[in-house]
């Protein structure tokens, strides 16, 4: 079997939905600016290229007309080069990861640019139509849960307090804005011109943000619940993307890898606890790597929200001190298609600049399931 | 808008206080760009920060001194050491400082020193004399210089003085009032340079009169309010609930400055007193409504508001009691019995009002131009239904002459001019006024104005019932007029619609839906819904359900071009009109909002099939089966209330080419004006169909509301009303492959608003709304 390997990763910088620096900027330009740096970057000839495989959680609008295929042309990509959209909601470019290390391993492909896309600015969560099936609801309400209520009903059943996921967002806040200070995101951050000039840095960390601050905010889905707007990653504007290619390719090529894709999986849950779907997953990719929670040195667990990033920690064994080093979604921003690949290309360079062996990238997925990747370190 | 060039461009308003502020704002709202400057507080690192902070607050004042978010926009903010500069771009110069003369002349050298030639400088001064300001001035900036007094709040207020020097070039008072009345919607009138002017020269007496009085004569401050309140075509708020609405603070002030003003000679220095009641509540900060309180005030100490009053001799505030004034109660509305009734409120409206009309035949000539400008002031700068001379009028001169001299007040020689005969009188349908030199002249409206009240005068209507009457407003265009209580729509004016629709078919042109009320329509006359529900009659309600949907939709599809007007509110069935009008020519101060679920119901008179209409006609939209449903059930299952003409075309309750007229008094004009341009080649709309989502929608619309229900901003009964909405937006049981017609859409309204009407959760809700005016959470 072939090996597929990380071999560079960027993104854009994330920025507040409606309120931030991105908001004027279609998705398609914003993903076809990212799949470009990440070109040029490497280094690769484009012509090597088998597909753009591109996450999309609401491909609609100016997301829509499978985007991925218009991307490389924005990108100013070879038109030998395919375009698919995939959607697994927040996993949607984890998966497209996935997808190219299976191409990679049955030889349908070399080279791929794995990358994920979401205006939460310009396509609003849910999309403009959003159609339940009636019969489906009757008999299964929670299949259309809110996202929210899925953070209160874990809070709830794993009997977690309002202050400690509120310590847990501060922490955050606090790792996020160490790193950015320390100039850590520079290397994977693209900058994206608009009309009101050049976006270089993320906009959603908020650096002053105390325990006491979060505990006045209302909650915010449940009258009595515990989940604020400052306990969930907030709406974001985004992109990313990972070059993913075989082992043999990287060498021929001189390309430098990141790491290694050791095993992936996809787990499902129960959608009304949707947020636990990392432990299911994960454990499985932890199992298929032959590794436990102890041989890990790198942790990327998105955090949709404290409470389902806390069980999943818990529950997992993780050691808080390797998780989201960087900070996570509560304060990096959580635009939807693009996290997935986010989070594998920082895990896998992470693995690089902290040293170690292994690394875990997973998140939960609305609908209930998780999705996992291990790296391991080249 | 009525538009028109008046060479004002651009605007700086110096001075960012509370008027200042306001000022900018309302210029904002005109889309005239402006630049609000204030001084730069020391030590500050934002040198902006007094004008920037001013804005902050504005944009979260409310009522909302901007009509759309967008007039901010419009405001640029600075300060007067660094950006004195950019006032030669403007063209008017508003100053609106601290009163004091030494601050204001040395503003006005600088800006003397950097202005454009041609450019109006003025004043917002309230107790300055325009010749004080000027004095010492170069004669250049004399010429361009005038006061401009706006009266509080600048949106809101409808009032601007204006005065002039002898020194005052010909053409600036003409270009001020053409940008004011224009585009401000402001009356313009012009005053003499007399301390206080019109509006507050006779306010100030009038409060100072109705104060002193109540204390020398024992009243409770309900007793006061409720004699100088309805019986006189005043605001209920009476005298001391109007001191808590402006402050009890400025008052002092205002009467000190006025009594330094005024010559010995005036009368009101008779009754002027300085109050240690006031002294001490505004010490004790009952400065009014803006602080804890002021004559009366809510003592939430107990966990329940529980208003309270003043007792105005101990200075003790105790549970309010409501006035049992049977001189009140006999008069209803009509001043002279109540002047006449013999108990204290009776002795008290005699001496108040009695000394306050004397006191406003005595100023007239002194402060105004013409006995008509004197009544407008009062109307527009204190609210009065009826200006002085109007009251007069209805009490009778000679009543008050005999009353005047009965209570040893000396007669004022106008007053004397009009013994026998009235201010007013209408001569062949025209209104003619008393002159200061005892002669009537007519009363000419300014150009563009046309008033229904003057067709009323001259004509009889065309056809009408006990709830609408149709006038031809001449030039082949017809009138609409509602006149029920708060335009309230009843079957009579439905049947009305229907006659005015066969009329005007054969002899008019044109149709204008319009009404000289306060509001243009508060929408369904809720009273006989609810009396119809409580006895039952199931099919009256439906048939009047079904009549109106007939009628709006014959209405919509006229051989002829219907102009909606409004003005105030239009609510609900007042809402459902103007979806159904060809086009809308509103005065900006509209308030509307398709509010039934406020009661418990849907819009039924086609108010969801035009609003999805609408949503889905808009290119700026996107598109998709759910996307105007979805739009339209978010603006109403929340009974969305747009405050102002521009925020409505933001809801598409107005469309995006609808026109909206600043200055009430030229809404008629601008309706007709607009009805004839569309009389060519005019050809009634064609019917639409709808492809609606069905049940899909209906489902994810419900999904929204319980998120909101599980967030406690929604009640059990919303989620009943929210799921008629959702189910009549959605189109019923319909499939995205079937059409539904108009008549679809009206017949799934009208079921949706009967099962709705038979719930009590729903008569709950407009049993509550009748009896309190407040919606009901249940």
């Amino acid at each position: 079997m072939t090996q597929a390997v990380i071999a560079g990763y960027v993104r854009s910088p994330f920025t507040l939905a409606r309120k931030g620096a991105l908001a004027k900027i279609r998705p398609d330009d914003l993903a076809a600016t990212v799949v470009r740096g990440l070109v040029d970057q490497s280094g690769i000839d484009p012509k090597t290229i088998e597909d753009l495989i591109l996450g999309c959680a609401f491909p609609e609008g100016e997301q829509g007309l499978n985007v991925a295929r218009l991307i490389t042309f924005l990108a100013g990509l070879p038109r030998s080069v395919g375009g698919v959209t995939v959607n697994r909601f927040c996993g949607s470019s984890m998966q497209a990861i996935h997808q190219a290390a299976g191409a990679i391993a049955i030889g349908a492909g070399d080279v791929f640019i794995c990358a994920g896309v979401e205006s939460m600015t310009r396509v609003p969560m849910m999309g403009f139509n959003p159609m339940p099936n009636p019969q489906l609801y009757k008999t299964m309400p929670e299949a259309y849960i809110g996202m929210g209520d899925t953070a209160e009903n874990v809070a709830a059943k794993w009997n977690l307090s309002r202050a400690d996921q509120e310590a847990f967002a501060v922490e955050s806040h606090k790792k996020a804005d160490s790193a950015q200070k320390a100039g850590k995101f520079t290397d994977e951050i693209i900058a994206i011109d608009t009309p009101d000039g050049t976006v270089t840095d993320d906009g959603c960390i908020r650096p002053d943000t105390t325990a006491e601050g979060l505990a006045d905010l209302k909650p915010a889905f449940r009258a009595d619940g515990v989940v604020t707007a400052g306990t969930s990653s907030p709406l974001t504007d985004g992109a990313s993307a990972v070059l993913v290619c075989s082992e043999d390719f990287a060498k021929k090529n001189g390309l430098t890898p990141l790491a290694r894709i050791k095993s992936v999986a996809i787990d499902g849950c129960l959608p009304e606890i949707m947020g636990i779907g990392p432990i299911g997953a994960s454990k499985k990719a932890l199992k298929r790597a032959g590794i436990t929670a102890s041989d890990l040195d790198i942790v990327e667990l998105n955090e949709a929200f404290s409470s389902q990033a806390m069980v999943s920690i818990r529950e997992l064994g993780l050691d808080p001190k390797i998780v989201n080093i960087d900070g996570g979604a509560i304060a990096l921003g959580h635009p939807l298609g693009a996290t997935g690949a986010r989070i594998v290309g920082k895990a896998a360079s992470l693995l690089k600049r902290e040293g170690g062996k292994y690394a875990l990238a997973s998140q939960c997925i609305g609908g209930g399931q998780g999705i996992a990747t291990i790296l391991e370190a080249m | 808008m009525s538009d028109m060039n008046t060479g004002i461009k651009q605007v700086a308003v110096i001075g960012a206080g509370v008027m200042g502020a306001g000022i900018a704002a309302h210029i904002a709202n005109s889309g005239t760009p402006v630049l609000l400057l204030d001084i730069v507080p020391d030590g500050a690192s934002d040198r902006n920060v007094i004008a920037t902070s001013a804005v902050a607050k504005l944009q979260k004042a409310d009522p909302a001194p901007f009509m759309n978010k967008r007039a901010a926009n419009l405001i640029t903010c600075g300060n007067i050491e660094d950006d004195l500069g950019k006032i030669t771009e403007c063209d008017w110069i508003i100053e609106a400082v601290i009163e004091r003369l030494d601050i204001k002349q040395a503003l006005y050298k600088k800006i003397g020193a950097v202005r454009k030639s041609g450019s109006v400088v003025s004043s917002n001064t309230s107790t300055i004399p325009l010749a004080t300001l000027i004095d010492g001035m170069e004669t250049g900036f004399a010429r361009d210089f005038i006061i401009t007094h706006f009266f509080n709040p600048p949106r809101y207020m409808r009032l601007l003085e204006l005065v002039a020097s002898p020194a005052t070039r010909d053409g600036v008072i003409d270009k001020i009032t053409q940008f004011a009345d224009h585009r401000l919607g402001k009356t313009c009138i012009t005053c003499h340079d007399k301390p206080g002017f019109i509006a507050n020269r006779l306010g100030v007496y009038w409060i100072q009169a109705a104060m002193t009085e109540a204390m020398d004569r024992h009243l409770t401050v309900e007793e006061a309010d409720s004699v100088i309140g309805r019986p006189f075509g005043i605001p209920k708020t009476g005298v001391f609930g109007l001191m808590d609405l402006v402050g009890l603070d400025l008052m002092p002030h205002v009467q000190a400055s006025m009594a330094g003003a005024l010559p010995k000679s005036d009368p009101f220095h008779a009754i002027y007193r300085e109050s240690d009641l006031v002294k001490n509540l505004i010490a004790d900060g009952y400065t009014g409504r803006k602080g804890k309180g002021g004559f009366y005030r809510l003592n939430r100490s107990g966990g329940e508001k529980v208003k309270e009053s003043v007792n105005l001799a101990t200075g003790d505030f105790a549970k309010s009691q409501k006035a049992r004034l049977e001189s009140v109660r006999a008069a209803g509305k009509n001043p002279h019995s109540l002047m006449n009734f013999p108990d204290k409120g009776g002795e008290y409206g005699r001496a108040v009002m009695g000394k306050t009309l004397g006191y406003a035949a005595f100023i007239a000539e002194e402060a105004a131009t013409a006995i008509p400008d004197v009544d407008e002031a009062m109307k527009l700068g204190y609210n009065w239904k009826t200006g002085p001379f109007e009251l007069i009028d209805a009490i009778g001169v000679d009543a008050l002459i005999a009353m005047l001299t009965a209570d040893g007040i000396d007669i004022p020689p106008l007053l004397q001019k009009a013994a026998g005969k009235s201010f007013y009188k209408v001569t062949d349908g025209k209104l003619f006024c008393l002159g200061f030199d005892g002669d009537y002249a007519e009363v000419i409206r300014p150009d563009g104005v046309l008033l229904l009240e003057d067709i009323k005068r001259r004509s009889e209507p065309v056809a009408g019932n006990r709830s609408a009457s149709l006038w031809d407003i001449g030039d082949g265009v017809a009138c609409l007029e509602f006149h029920t209580k708060m335009n309230a729509l009843d079957a009579d004016v439905m049947a009305m619609l229907k006659t005015s629709i066969r009329t005007v078919k054969k002899q008019f042109k044109a149709m204008v839906v319009y009404n000289e009320g306060s509001n243009f329509s508060a929408g369904a006359n809720l009273g006989l819904a609810l009396f119809a529900a409580n006895i039952a009659v199931w099919p009256e309600i439906e048939n009047l359900i079904e009549t109106g949907q007939a009628t709006y939709k014959a209405l919509k599809y006229a051989p002829f071009p219907v102009v909606g007007a409004p003005s105030g509110l239009a609510l609900g069935g007042g809402c459902e009109v103007l979806l159904h009008c060809d086009a809308v020519q509103a005065h900006a101060e509209t308030y509307v909002g398709l509010v039934e679920p406020g009661v418990g119901l849907i819009p039924a008179w086609g108010g969801c099939k035009e609003m999805i209409r609408r949503w889905s006609e808009n290119p700026k939209f996107p598109k998709g089966p759910m996307a105007a449903s979805a739009k339209a059930f978010e603006i109403i299952s929340v009974a969305t209330v747009a405050k102002s003409a521009f925020e409505a075309k933001e809801h598409l309750f107005f469309r995006p080419d609808d026109g909206i007229t600043m200055n009430r008094n030229r809404l008629l004009q601008d309706a007709k004006t607009r009805a004839l341009a569309m009389v060519e080649g005019y050809e009634a709309p064609t019917e639409i169909t709808y492809r609606l989502p069905g049940e899909t929608a209906r489902v994810a619309f419900e999904m929204a509301v319980d998120g909101f229900w599980r967030l406690g901003k929604a009640t059990d009964y919303d989620r009943v009303v929210a799921g008629e909405l959702a189910r009549t937006l959605a189109g019923g049981d319909t499939d995205i492959t079937q059409e539904l017609s108009e008549d679809d859409m009206l017949e799934l309204e009208r079921e949706g608003f009967m099962r709705l009407v038979r719930n009590p959760g729903t008569l709950a809700r407009v049993e509550h709304m009748l009896l309190t005016g407040k919606p009901l959470r249940n």
